[in-house]
């Protein structure tokens, strides 16, 4: 066999798989249309115009700490369908099972929850729980009744000094803190935690930006009827 | 493509040892920094792992945290340690598989010290928290074309050597390694265009990530690794390959399937539905052209038994080899849609298999090649049986502690994750013990290497021993050995003059 021959066997062989899972797949998903809503179906999601959902606070800058400092080595985004794994059933990853307004939130993971990311998180390990709704858990659950960044800013100084996760494996991130001297009154966003006479922990620019994105994991949302391929739930919910 | 030796002219001898002189500079560069990248990452590796179960362990230390350590320890093993690895072994067998000393030397060695500035800049980049967050490509985007530039500068000269070879010359080995030095810059542009310079869906771009980490593994270090292996055991044993045929097969089976693998690590995710089956259908279908590679070189090994407990280079491929059916048996095992692919996709076995082919499989094959090639270029033997009995022994219990925790681990820590109606608390406990084991495998592994970088460092400061004999594991006894004696080529800069 000639040096051609073999280069052009090497380029058919490896080509073939490359146009048809890299290439094409990826030009073809480059652009998410909006999904148009259908009245008669979508009562829940608007009823009118499209579904290209929003999403608030510091979603870009949060995304990069959160790869920076490795989250998605621990941590999953992915909420897979019930065919492929049983998230779905936890009663808080894939939205709430019973919130107060809305009943039984919870769906499975789609496009468009990442709008805004250039990289989508899904993760690696599942050594933590899933995120995908975090922002929704924390707020709903875990910091009921309280400020959930600074619950979010707690847990990131050193998840074990919360007594309930005692026996959680999340690194402590006392970098993205900054000890400080109190001058004047105490900072809103100051820690709960002992940082000596007169001075105070606070969250710096990357800790604040992490807890805005944290915030933002809430992929819930009511979906058009031509993205939503859950079960239907029980009748009388929204 | 037969893999026959030639009987040994002056002519040859006289070539050979050019050959041998003409790389000395370029591959004991590779070897040395790859080894001293393989120790940084074993140290960050151990740390790593502690961490896991024993999260406060230097906690407050942003350089030191463990969503920092973990990507520069797996980078620097794959960047720092595994490519220059195999490019000491491909510029090697290449130069010697065609028969063309090498005459960039000065070209590559520079090359070189641009590649290792690369992943310094990429490693100190992860742990001053500026990855990019993407498995297995962390290194900041500033890296890539470094690497990019100095791989095409390296690897040049070998296809060079390729093109005027004397005709009828082409060895199975040389079509692996040529194979791995096409695949690898088409995967690495393709990965690192696509995700750090266009702007796509951030799903697609997860799947090509989870692509390009396969991709890397099964179509560069898995090609380089066999391609080495085929060399080396013809070389040792002085046998042509059990067969043409398998050899044929396995090659372009490998080239067929191994493009489609990897997406099954994005199954339920909202990607096209097709393409988290095509993966884990192919990564499945890898047993056929590792059955094939691995039948044809343990039959050709198991002609001369007495070499391979002889030889430290064949051992070292035997044991390889063997690692690389685990692995493909542990792709059947653990990639199943609907059954198990469900449990290991975010269980610890998707790292214990990264690990079983990247050290067990690729690392392997490529001591062995460090402890064929090392006394040609060098002149000098080596010391001391002990030392690399040592590094054999603690490599292999390191290996197979990780195997058994990705396969038992992941799939026990798996079923605890898909029991919902348990709180999540269950399934991370359910972790921890083989969190501890894995920790206790890199120790063994780390401790393993010592013994290599002592050994290399002092074949690389010139101390081996003066011999025309090489250093065997068994002394001879019998037939078998005695055709091992005959057949290892012996360190030809020695007999030159």
């Amino acid at each position: 066999m000639s040096l051609r021959t073999f280069i052009l066997g090497l380029c058919a062989s490896f080509g073939a798989a490359w146009l048809a899972i890299i290439v094409i797949p990826f030009f073809k998903m480059r652009d998410l249309a909006p999904v148009a809503l259908v009245p008669a179906t979508d009562a829940a999601a608007g009823a009118a115009g499209v579904f290209f959902p929003k999403r608030s606070g510091r979603v870009a800058d949060g995304a990069r700490v959160y790869a920076e400092n490795g989250c998605y080595l621990c941590h999953t985004q992915m909420v897979r369908p019930t065919y492929a794994g049983n998230d779905l059933y936890r009663p808080d990853w894939g939205g709430l099972k019973a919130d107060a307004d809305r009943g039984d939130t919870r769906r499975e993971t789609n496009a468009y929850d990442f709008i805004g990311e250039n990289f989508a998180q899904l993760g690696v390990t599942r050594t933590g729980p899933d995120l995908s709704n975090v922002g929704r858990r924390v707020e709903a659950l875990d910091a009921a009744g309280e400020d959930p960044a600074a619950w979010l800013y707690g847990h990131l100084f050193n998840p074990r000094d919360n007594p309930q996760l005692w026996q959680s494996t999340c690194p402590p991130h006392p970098f993205l803190f900054e000890r400080r001297e109190i001058k004047g009154s105490p900072s809103a966003d100051a820690l709960k935690v002992d940082a000596g006479a007169n001075h105070e922990w606070v969250p710096d620019s990357d800790a604040k930006a992490l807890v805005s994105y944290l915030l933002s994991l809430k992929k819930d949302q009511p979906l058009p009827a031509a993205l939503n391929f859950a079960p239907k739930k029980s009748e009388g919910a929204p | 493509m037969s893999s026959a030796i030639p009987t040994l002219s002056d002519q040859d001898v006289q070539l050979r040892a050019g050959i041998d002189r003409s790389l000395r500079h370029p591959v004991m560069f590779f070897l040395t920094s790859g080894a001293a990248w393989l120790a940084f990452a074993l140290v960050l590796g151990v740390l790593a792992s502690a961490k896991v179960h024993n999260p406060d362990l230097l906690g407050s230390c942003g350089l030191l945290s463990y969503g920092r350590v973990f990507p520069a320890h797996l980078n620097a093993l794959v960047y720092g340690w595994g490519m220059q690895a195999a490019f000491a072994v491909i510029l090697w067998l290449m130069a010697r598989l065609s028969g063309k000393e090498c005459t960039s030397a000065g070209t590559i060695l520079t090359a070189g010290h641009v590649w290792n500035l690369g992943v310094a800049l990429g490693v100190v980049g992860i742990l001053t928290g500026n990855g990019t967050g993407m498995p297995w490509m962390e290194f900041p985007a500033y890296a890539w074309p470094v690497l990019l530039a100095s791989y095409f500068t390296i690897v040049i000269g070998a296809f060079i050597q390729f093109r005027v070879r004397p005709e009828g010359r082409v060895d199975i080995a040389q079509w692996y390694l040529l194979a791995a030095l096409i695949w690898f810059p088409w995967v690495f542009i393709t990965a690192n265009t696509l995700l750090h310079c266009l702007s796509g869906n951030p799903v697609m771009a997860a799947a090509i990530n989870a692509w390009y980490k396969s991709a890397l593994v099964f179509l560069f270090f898995t090609p380089v690794a066999l391609g080495a292996a085929y060399a080396l055991v013809a070389k040792v044993t002085g046998r042509p390959v059990a067969s043409d045929a398998l050899a044929k097969l396995g090659f372009w089976s490998l080239a067929i399937i191994a493009p489609w693998a990897g997406m099954q690590r994005l199954a339920g995710a909202p990607v096209p539905y097709f393409l988290p089956y095509v993966g884990a259908a192919a990564t499945v279908l890898l047993f056929i052209p590792v059955c094939a590679a691995a039948t044809n070189l343990l039959r050709t090994v198991w002609a001369c038994r007495a070499t391979c407990l002889a030889s430290p280079a064949l051992r070292f491929v035997t044991a390889g080899i063997l690692a690389l059916v685990l692995l493909a048996g542990a792709a059947v095992v653990l990639n199943l849609p609907d059954s198990t692919l469900p449990l290991t996709q975010f269980a610890l076995s998707g790292y214990g298999v990264d690990m079983l082919a990247v050290y067990g499989f690729f690392s392997l094959v490529m001591f062995g090649g460090a402890y064929y090639i090392v006394p040609r270029v060098t002149g000098r033997e080596w010391l001391s049986r002990r030392l690399i009995v040592a590094h054999f022994l603690f490599s292999v219990y390191g290996m197979l502690t990780i195997f058994g925790v990705a396969v038992i681990g992941g799939l026990e820590q798996g079923l605890s994750q898909e029991d919902w109606q348990q709180p999540w608390q269950h399934a991370a406990a359910s972790a921890q013990p083989y969190a501890v084991a894995n920790t206790f495998a890199w120790c063994l592994i780390l401790f393993a290497n010592v013994f290599f970088l002592l050994h290399l460092t002092l074949m690389w400061l010139r101390l081996g021993r003066h011999s025309v004999l090489p250093l065997l594991l068994a002394s001879a006894r019998g037939s078998g050995a005695q055709d091992a004696a005959a057949a290892t080529e012996p360190s030809l800069t020695n007999i030159s003059p």
